[in-house]
């Protein structure tokens, strides 16, 4: 079946430069830029501070002790060995040493069971350590046999355990006298949080300030404190996966539009430099097909690879940070990257009709990228500054709406837009989405209509 | 069949550089149509008119009865263009050009690699189908275009200089290719600087100057239109011709000039008057070893320089 008029030749103008782009060294290099800013950002702003209690980050393994008691009244050391999220870690070696005046003295060395116990008779001895050693890691903890046994124990963690950038995230592992798991009810601040898992293990939101838990197993009740510092200010640098994905978005703005410049720049004026151009427009193709095919082929060439890399990018955020970015964020992200390759890569178009030689292409394309990246920012920066000097809503108001004529600009906005709200502040959450949404389509249209109707008048020329 | 009418290119708005002016000429099917002018003369813009490559400004243009104005995508279908300048994609093979160009007509791609394998082996590129062109040399690119214009096997085809920068031999492979591809049953626009290659191929010439068409006809008519009303001169190759012969020659009625040349004597006669007979008895007379004696015929260049006033080519 042929295609419309209109559309004639775009298929394979776009196959043919889609294809010839994807063996171009070009596209190799400008992929493993992407790559090295993308997710060596990913990795290395997720690995930075947060984990709030725990400094570097989640422990990889979390030890919790308990002290139990046999039914002949002997000393039972119980260690559970878990991830930071409560899942048990079978098969990890416990270190045991008895602590006593006269220095330590090596116990045993066991493996965790299937459910991450392990349960030691350690006789009299009031004062256990036990180590587990991850790789490089190494915790441990000591547990002591108080002379009056407790029903049942309970071992805290309080730390940034979602990712979002504050300490306020508790876990608890509860086991009775005898070193079993048991429910156990948990309340904050009066308010039940849930109950333990079958294997003793819950984690619950703390609000901030000091808050009351209660422990309630089996109708008796312990109570402790809690406390969530940190204020009303916004995230802490470089903590939740969604701040991290931020930074990479603005990041990505910068790398992706100059991926679309570089795959771009020529490719209307190649084919005039190569002497192929002729030879293109007598076959049976319309213009339009073939400037849509040219679009369609760059585009795909620009999106596939980066498409690929911010996948790996948020890949590597969950990875490192032990938590996805918000879902819809994160596609999100991937949309809005398309769409600014969608405009950069049409404003290539237009300046690759207009240009006469490989020159000025390459001149255009340079001007173009640094003029929105670069010059367009610090001029309405200037400007705005000395507008509205004294006056920062306006100032503020004005950023925004001069923001909205440079494509960066708008996919930065609206990356801003599309962050999760809890992250107020690091976007641009006070905008309203109309204006940048819309500048977005009239960008895309007007570059469409413009390339359209450059190459109609110029292609050949 | 190719009519073109009226046709006018002005490059860079209304004020801008006129390139055609209201040209106007038509090329019979099945037939070979040579398109003379100088550098500059509105060739190439004409033919880049032809092959839908540009617009003009004003005027018609039917070929195969379709209207190239409005129904550009019909006339593409039955048309094959084969520019002055052969370049295609560096990095592209032979056969992917091919390939390429094909899928714009809706040829199946076993059915295109099949054609194209043909063509390329018909015009001596079967082993170098597989190679990327950067690789090929003049004379291969211009058989690969020769190729590509051939691959949808259209009625029109549009040549701009197709044996430009060829050896000899190279020459006339394309002669006897053009004649072979008029034989098919091929119309063929033929543009050339080479003006024996246009005197061997075509029968019909149009000459182009200033972007004004100065003559379409015959070569034969040409020649005869620009013949008539001028003297005629005889071009005598004889050994000893003596100061009288030369006196007896200029003395017979109807000769106006005579003239020694290196092989013996030019004589210019009115027009219409035959003094060959005249001039060869006058000369043996007088003590000359006559060798040849021919009227002057007007040769293509002749004719080009006469109607183009000498320019360029």
């Amino acid at each position: 079946m042929r295609a419309p008029e209109f559309f004639r030749g775009m298929r394979q103008v776009a196959v043919q430069e889609l294809l010839v782009n994807l063996k171009s060294l070009r596209l190799i290099i400008m992929a493993l830029v992407s790559a090295l800013v993308i997710v060596g950002g990913a990795y290395g702003f997720s690995g930075l501070g947060s984990g709030g209690g725990f400094p570097g980050g989640l422990p990889p393994v979390v030890v919790w002790p308990h002290a139990a008691y046999n039914a002949t009244g002997s000393h039972v050391a119980v260690v559970w060995v878990s991830d930071p999220f409560g899942g048990p870690q079978a098969g990890r070696t416990v270190d045991l040493e008895a602590l006593g005046p006269n220095g330590t003295v090596p116990l045993a060395k066991i493996a965790t069971d299937g459910n991450g116990f392990v349960r030691h008779d350690v006789g009299g001895t009031d004062v256990i350590a036990a180590t587990v050693t991850v790789g490089s890691f190494q915790t441990g903890t000591t547990i002591s046999f108080p002379p009056q046994p407790q029903n049942f124990t309970y071992d805290i963690i309080q730390g940034d355990l979602d990712r979002d950038g504050s300490d306020d995230e508790m876990a608890i592992h509860v086991v009775n006298v005898s070193g079993d798991v048991v429910p156990a009810q948990i309340a904050v601040n009066g308010t039940s949080v849930g109950s333990t898992d079958a294997h003793g293990y819950l984690q619950f939101d703390l609000p901030r300030g000091d808050s009351i838990v209660n422990v309630t197993v089996a109708g008796e009740t312990q109570t402790f404190p809690a406390t969530v510092r940190g204020g009303s200010g916004g995230p802490t640098f470089a903590s939740g996966p969604d701040t991290v994905l931020i930074i990479i978005a603005a990041l990505s703005g910068f790398i992706v539009s100059l991926f679309g410049v570089v795959l771009s720049f020529d490719a209307v004026s190649k084919e005039r430099v190569q002497g192929t151009m002729d030879l293109l427009l007598s076959r049976p193709a319309s213009r339009s097909g073939i400037l849509l095919g040219k679009f369609l082929g760059a585009f795909a060439a620009v999106a596939l690879p980066v498409t690929l890399v911010n996948l790996a990018g948020i890949g590597v955020i969950a990875a490192v940070s032990g938590k996805s970015p918000t879902g819809s964020f994160a596609a999100a992200f991937l949309g809005l990257s398309l769409l600014l390759i969608a405009t950069y890569v049409l404003l290539q178009l237009s300046l690759s009709t207009i240009a006469k030689t490989s020159g000025t292409a390459i001149l255009f394309g340079v001007l173009a990228w640094l003029l929105f990246n670069l010059l367009y920012p610090i001029i309405t920066f200037v400007i705005g500054a000395a507008l509205f000097a004294n006056d920062p809503a306006g100032y503020f108001h004005f950023s925004l709406v001069s923001g909205l004529g440079s494509p960066t600009q708008v996919y930065f906005l609206l990356i801003g837009l599309a962050a999760p709200q809890s992250l107020a502040g690091s976007g641009g959450t006070a905008v309203d989405p109309i204006l940048p949404e819309a500048a977005a389509v009239a960008w895309i249209v007007l570059l469409l209509l413009l390339a359209l109707w450059t190459f109609h008048k110029r292609g050949p020329e | 069949m190719i009519e073109v009418e009226g046709l006018t290119k002005v490059y860079g708005g209304s004020h801008g550089a006129r390139a055609l002016d209201g040209v106007t000429f038509s090329v019979p099917e099945k037939s070979i149509f040579g398109f003379l002018g100088p550098n500059g003369a509105g060739k190439t813009t004409t033919i880049r008119i032809l092959a839908t490559v540009l617009q003009p400004t004003e005027g018609t243009i039917r070929i195969d009865g379709h209207d190239l104005g409005e129904d550009p995508l019909a006339v593409k279908e039955n048309l094959g263009l084969m520019p002055d300048e052969v370049l295609f994609y560096p990095t592209l093979t032979g056969l992917q050009q091919l390939l390429y160009y094909a899928s714009f007509y809706g040829i199946r791609r076993a059915d295109a690699r099949k054609r194209g394998k043909e063509l390329l082996e018909q015009f001596g590129l079967g082993d170098e189908m597989a190679k990327k062109v950067k690789a090929y040399s003049h004379g291969m690119k211009k058989r690969l275009a020769l190729a590509q214009c051939l691959l949808h096997d259209p009625h029109v085809l549009i040549m701009d200089e197709p044996a430009n920068g060829l050896d000899p031999g190279g020459m006339r492979y394309f002669r006897d290719l053009i004649r072979w591809l008029n034989g098919q049953g091929k119309t063929i626009f033929l543009s050339s600087h080479m003006l024996y290659e246009v005197e061997q191929l075509c029968e019909r010439v149009g000459i182009i100057d200033h972007g004004h068409i100065v003559a379409v006809d015959t070569i034969a008519d040409l020649s005869a239109r620009l013949t008539a009303g001028a003297p005629t001169v005889l071009r005598v190759s004889a050994a000893g011709v003596t100061d009288d012969g030369i006196r007896a020659v200029a003395a017979i009625p109807g000769v106006t000039n005579v003239e020694r040349t290196p092989l013996g004597v030019d004589v210019t006669a009115k027009a219409g008057s035959d003094v060959s007979g005249e001039v060869s008895r006058a000369l043996v007379m007088a003590g000359a070893a006559l060798r040849e004696l021919k009227a002057e015929q007007r040769s293509l260049e002749d004719l080009f320089l006469a109607l183009t006033k000498g320019g360029g080519a």
